[in-house]
């Protein structure tokens, strides 16, 4: 069922020209440099450390590695952080159980 | 999120979650939209964060389902500042009221000074202001201002002329012109009487000197009445004549009277407010209640705050508003003259000398126009006419 929902919804974005992040409920990520990123449409946070944050998607995990990292803000949804990044990684690692993923 | 003026107002803590379930904590905070910034690991098992002072208690909350602890690291922003300033109330308090104090003392009588007097007047100067209530140490918005004062002061003080009331800061000076009462010279030298108006002899009393005229003779304006030569010939001698001439004087004088009056009294009811002003913002202090009169007068009075040497653009302001009544007169065209004769003669008799009495009175013309009731007055006024007139001394006969 939810297969076929995603397939209507991909075939929604393609074909009316729908912004993707809000029909197909992706994260949005706004990156400023190397300084901030600024992630949109989250569903919590997994992990967290100075080289490290680790946020659970819809699907999967986004894993954003630098260092010294500082969460500027955490809303429902939204997050930033500021600090230097190196790299953005999409993992389609299991979720890992709320709580238990903290730092390495 | 750097900590805006917002939170920095209502104060904000930064706390240190200990513990295995910091992560918990950060979902929690914002599921149920707790805002959390600057959130920082410290090491593996916790981290630091800020969130507002009015939310410590749900954190508190969000916290006892997790195997997590908070420390307390610092507070911020107003609350906490005026804690910290309020640690110190012992200086503020005395700044506060040091300034309190220099602005009362600023409003003081300090001093009263009273030049061109002599001492008994200085005194009773001095002893009349203090009942007013100049005196050291009064304050001055309580005190009428200087005119009224020198108003109250010359009424008050019957051996002065003049009282010159000045106000420099907290010193008030009286400047006095003492009145110099006129030296009545005893009669003396040879003299005649003469008339000052022109008359009938109504009757004479002549104490001494020669009377020149007899009861119903008419003199005109200084024509002699009593000579001071007495004797004849070889026996002439000078003396100061004296005695009592009263003449029947004739008198015009004309009076007018509206029909119907209008005039306003004040029946008694009054309401106060007090303001402090703020240069020109009124900010009332005392006295709420509303003035509902139909008709009414407002008075207002200012007075300056001072500080030190300056005015400075304060200022308490009194407000009286009476109450008056709207009375209307009307008079008929006969009460009218009646009030009218009435007024003409006592008009006259503040006018006249003492001794002297309205023999008859006559009207004499009499008008009604534009409403109004318009009289010309006769009137016999029986007065001494006698008046004063030295003989000059003719030396080397």
């Amino acid at each position: 069922m939810s297969k076929w929902r995603q397939q209507v919804s991909k075939w929604m974005m393609q074909k009316m020209d729908l912004p993707a992040d809000v029909v197909m409920d992706l994260p949005r990520i706004t990156m400023i440099g190397q300084l901030h990123i600024y992630i949109e449409n989250h569903r919590g946070v997994l992990a967290f450390s100075n080289e490290e944050l680790k946020l659970k998607l819809k699907q999967g995990v986004l894993v954003i590695e630098g260092e010294g990292f500082l969460i500027k803000t955490v809303m429902p949804e939204e997050i930033l952080l500021e600090g230097k990044i190196s790299g953005v990684r999409f993992s389609d690692q299991q979720v890992q159980e709320r709580g238990k993923g903290a730092s390495r | 999120m750097k900590a805006g003026w917002n939170e920095k107002l209502g104060g904000y803590v930064k706390i240190a979650v200990v513990g295995p379930g910091g992560n918990q904590f950060l979902n929690d905070c914002m599921e149920k939209r707790l805002p959390v910034w600057d959130i920082r690991r410290v090491s593996e098992s916790s981290f630091t964060c800020s969130l507002p002072l009015s939310r410590v208690k749900e954190a508190r909350a969000i916290l006892k389902g997790t195997k997590t602890k908070i420390r307390f690291i610092e507070k911020k922003g107003t609350p906490f500042l005026v804690k910290k300033l309020w640690k110190r109330n012992g200086i503020i308090i005395g700044l506060t009221s040091f300034l309190a104090i220099l602005l009362l003392l600023s409003n003081m009588v300090w001093n009263i000074n009273v030049t061109g007097a002599n001492a008994k007047t200085e005194y009773e100067l001095r002893k009349a202001a203090a009942a007013i209530g100049v005196k050291k140490g009064k304050l001055i918005f309580f005190l009428p201002d200087a005119r009224q004062l020198q108003k109250k002061l010359t009424d008050q003080m019957d051996n002065v002329t003049w009282i010159g009331v000045t106000q420099k800061g907290t010193a008030y000076h009286f400047q006095v012109v003492e009145k110099e009462l006129p030296y009545k010279p005893p009669v003396h030298g040879p003299q005649h009487l003469v008339a000052a108006k022109d008359a009938v002899i109504h009757d004479l009393f002549v104490e001494k000197g020669q009377p020149l005229i007899r009861v119903n003779d008419s003199v005109k304006k200084g024509s002699l009445l009593v000579s001071g030569y007495i004797g004849k010939d070889k026996h002439a001698k000078l003396v100061s004549a004296k005695g009592k001439v009263m003449g029947e004087v004739w008198y015009q004088s004309q009076v007018e009277i509206p029909l119907s009056t209008t005039f306003s009294t004040y029946t008694g009811k009054k309401t106060d407010h007090h303001f402090i002003s703020f240069g020109k913002l009124p900010v009332p202090v005392w006295g709420f209640s509303k003035d509902d009169y139909k008709h009414s007068t407002k008075s207002r009075d200012e007075k300056n705050v001072r500080f030190l040497k300056w005015e400075i653009p304060v200022s308490y302001v009194k407000e009286q508003v009476r109450e008056t009544d709207g009375v209307k007169r009307e008079y008929s065209a006969e009460e009218a003259e009646k009030v009218a004769r009435h007024m003409a003669s006592q008009d006259l008799l503040k006018k006249l000398p003492e001794g002297a009495e309205i023999l008859e009175e006559k009207v004499w013309r009499k008008s009604l126009s534009d409403g109004k009731v318009k009289l010309t007055m006769l009137y016999l006024v029986i007065e001494n006419i006698a008046s004063v007139q030295p003989i000059p001394i003719q030396q080397g006969e």
